[in-house]
């Protein structure tokens, strides 16, 4: 099998969960969410499978990079990333409601790399600039924290819902499979916190490679810069909890302001900005 | 004391409190992402005439007065950042005393009132006896959280204290530490150093750096040589490599020789050479000239920007300029000529196409036969005294971040009571991260203990 078959099954198995996520919810049977993170298990494997794949693949057409290139590659590695990162909090928390968005978000990132006019799936060889370790750890490392946002994304949507109906009555109809308010919140954290990091760790290690590839460890270009404002938010997020009238649904709310702004980055700079960052100019 | 001192002085210690209060942070951060995102939005380090080529007058007077054209370098955000290490360090003044006394705190008895009113407490009854209980607290407690730490109590009592990650609180202080660090070092860094670009040619000398900032100029206190400047190319016609061939001379003395790629720079004594671009120079061009009047043709050897006699004419040739690709055209010389007391006249003779009927200067037919063309190198030229400073700060950062998120300093209070018949325990804790998790790690210790001591079979 190729690459693009296992990404293609892939594309329809994020479809299939996050369905039957939303299922699980909407009419209260445990099973369609048991199923759900099966499928979605499927689609992660077969999504890791593809990546693998595709890796080989580069080095049988002579140019051996890791698939993380271009815009296409990363929309896919992006998606794997979501979807292992949510599989760990399923495992840990035993709350497989929470992954209604996480699967939508792989969904979506896979199907706009598969069906988007905009986006190449072609193998390409690596530009002299990105010939460089660096690339891997730079790239794995941001994803891991764009994951986390994401999932932290959908966790603050469930909470900010959740509260709603918490305040207007009793939890009543598909929000009684969801976790507690107090549980969302923890988990957010948690989900934020994961990311915090690893974006941290994506920005230095994109700068101390520009450092030792062009001379400056910062050059307020503009992927850098948003991705500073993604850091900036989530800084905020982290200090607004300790700020009395600051927890609760303002966190939740500038969590998913964080998340837009990791949307910018990654999109927004890509097509509306110029950089030296410009992966999806092609 | 006067009334006014008195003012004075509390509105200084409000001042005080203010400087250091999250809510400033919380202030800097939005204001400093919202100057980002402009900073983002106009084009960055742009001159005057090319804004006024994008904008209108007006918004360009906006647009230099607020230095939204530099913004990064502009006093306002340099202010802020300013403002953010203040807060930041008058935080640090104020919070790091009371986490040193509180840490330095420790209990020498325990009072069981207290101890039920803590947030995460649970009182159990156990019909054990007061030894029992007491081996069967260490017991778990020493294989489920770590050594006990035993305080004076009164007879029929015992009272312990487990603590665990006392270092960890400090964590956070590691991680402001490095924020600062991290501007400290990009500070010696604008201040101390400099960054600019140095072309040259294949088989020439330079020491000359221009600034990008600035329109200055630094001359190195050694020179560079380049042999020979290399580009390979895909099948697909893409690049794949760029090489320079590196000599550090000092003196006229050759001391180190190396080459570099994109993503492979040469350091020496400070500075470090970056390949950043390439280009084309001619050298030499063997061009002949046809009088269009008499038919009489002369070929003239021109090197580049060195005026040759144009036989016994008291003219004079020279070739002042070169163009890799001439709008579309390709490559393309400009040739001048001029004699004493007349205007030059010259043109741009297309090299590819020799027929095209502009090939002329003067009264000359201009044909390019030859082109001895060379390459020059673009190097990025840096110095910066400041990046150890700024990746030790990295590297604490990270280290700080990852042990203030995944680690915590815990604390659990245990007290018991012979109540004839059995025992009476309180168990309570406290936490730097009020997490569920670990009210979660507590309830199950509470229910370990109970376990064990309830349930006969157990015990051995
Ligand atoms: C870019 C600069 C900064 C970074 C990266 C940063 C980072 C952090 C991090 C990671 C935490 C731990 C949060 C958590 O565990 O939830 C924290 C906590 C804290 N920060 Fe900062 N910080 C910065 C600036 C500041 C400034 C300027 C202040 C000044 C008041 C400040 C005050 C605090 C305080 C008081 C806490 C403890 C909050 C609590 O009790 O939970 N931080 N900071």
């Amino acid at each position: 099998m190729t690459s693009s078959q296992f990404l293609s099954f892939t594309t329809f198995a994020y479809l299939g969960a996050s369905i039957l996520y939303l299922a699980g919810v909407t009419f209260r049977t445990t099973k369609a969410l048991r199923a759900a993170s099966w499928v979605g298990l499927a689609a992660a494997v077969a999504n890791g499978a593809g990546i693998l794949l595709r890796w080989k693949e580069s080095y049988d057409l002579g140019y051996g990079h890791a698939p993380l290139s271009n815009l296409y590659e990363s929309l896919v590695f992006g998606a794997w990333c979501i979807m292992l990162i949510y599989l760990v909090l399923e495992k840990k928390t035993g709350h497989r409601s929470l992954g209604i968005v996480p699967s939508l978000i792989a969904f979506l990132a896979m199907a706009y790399a598969s069906f988007s006019p905009d986006v190449s799936s072609k193998i390409q060889p690596l530009l002299p600039a990105l010939k460089s370790n660096w690339l891997i750890a730079h790239v794995v490392t941001c994803f891991l924290g764009y994951a986390a946002f994401a999932i932290s994304f959908g966790i603050s949507g469930l909470y900010l819902w959740q509260r709603r109906k918490g305040l207007s009555g009793n939890p009543a109809g598909p929000l009684k499979l969801l976790p507690d308010v107090r549980e969302l919140e923890e988990y957010n954290y948690q989900m934020i916190l994961f990311g915090f990091l690893w974006l941290s760790v994506g920005i230095i290690t994109g700068s101390v490679w520009a450092n030792s590839a062009w001379g400056s460890y910062w050059s307020w270009d503009p992927k850098e810069t948003w991705s500073l404002i993604t850091w900036l938010i989530y800084a905020a997020v982290l200090h607004a909890r300790a700020v009395r009238g600051w927890q609760g649904p303002r966190v939740a709310w500038l969590s998913m302001l964080g998340f837009c702004s990791v949307l910018f980055t990654y999109f927004g700079v890509n097509f509306l900005l110029s950089g030296l960052h410009s992966y999806a100019t092609k | 004391m006067s009334p006014s001192t008195g003012t004075s002085s509390s509105s200084l210690s409000t001042l005080w409190q203010k400087l250091g209060s999250l809510r400033f942070t919380l202030l800097l951060f939005f204001i400093l992402t919202f100057g980002c995102v402009l900073g983002t939005l106009f084009p960055q380090g742009v001159g005057e005439r090319q804004l006024l080529s994008q904008f209108s007058p007006s918004t360009v007077k906006w647009i230099t007065t607020l230095q939204l054209h530099d913004l990064y370098h502009s006093l306002w955000f340099q202010a802020l950042l300013g403002l953010l290490s203040l807060n930041l360090i008058v935080c640090t003044l104020q919070r790091l005393p009371k986490t040193v006394a509180l840490l330095q705190h420790r209990e020498e008895f325990l009072d069981p009132r207290k101890l039920s009113k803590f947030s995460l407490s649970c009182t159990l009854r156990v019909p054990s006896g007061l030894p029992h209980a007491r081996q069967a607290v260490e017991q778990v407690v020493r294989s489920k959280v770590g050594p006990l730490n035993q305080l004076h109590a009164p007879q029929d009592s015992f009272a312990f204290v487990v603590e665990r990650g006392r270092w960890t609180r400090y964590m956070v202080y590691v991680v402001h530490l490095s924020v600062l660090i991290i501007f400290f070092g990009a500070l010696l860094g604008s201040l101390f150093g400099f960054k600019g670009m140095m072309n040259v040619a294949e088989g020439e000398t330079n020491n000359r750096v221009f600034l990008s900032r600035g329109h200055r100029q630094v001359v190195l206190p050694f020179q560079v040589r380049c042999d020979d400047f290399h580009v390979s190319y895909y099948d697909t016609g893409a690049p794949e490599e760029f090489r320079s061939d590196l000599v550090i001379l000092e003196d006229g003395r050759e001391v180190l020789r190396r080459s570099i790629r994109v993503n492979d720079p040469l350091t020496y004594k400070g500075v470090t050479f970056y390949q950043a671009s390439y280009g084309a120079i001619l050298k030499e061009a063997k061009v002949q000239f046809t009088d269009k009047e008499s038919g009489e043709t002369i070929t003239l050897d021109l090197a580049f920007r060195e005026p040759v006699p144009f036989a016994d004419s008291g003219r004079m040739m020279e070739l002042v300029d070169f163009a890799e690709d001439l709008s579309g055209f390709g490559k393309a010389v400009a040739v001048v000529t001029y004699r004493e007391g007349e205007q030059p006249k010259g043109s741009w003779i297309l090299v590819e196409r020799p027929d095209f009927h502009g090939n002329r200067v003067d009264r000359y037919a201009v044909k390019v036969l030859d082109l001895n063309q060379a390459h020059y190198t673009g190097l990025q030229v840096k110095r910066d005294p400041g990046v150890v400073i700024v990746i030790t700060g990295f590297i604490l950062l990270l280290a700080g971040l990852l042990t203030t998120f995944y680690t915590q300093h815990r604390k659990i209070f245990i007290w018991a009571q012979a109540t004839n018949p059995g025992t009476t325990l309180i168990l309570a804790a406290r936490s730097s991260k009020k997490s569920l998790a670990f009210e979660r790690e507590f309830q199950h210790l509470c229910e370990r203990i109970r376990e064990h001591l309830t349930n006969p079979r157990k015990e051995s």
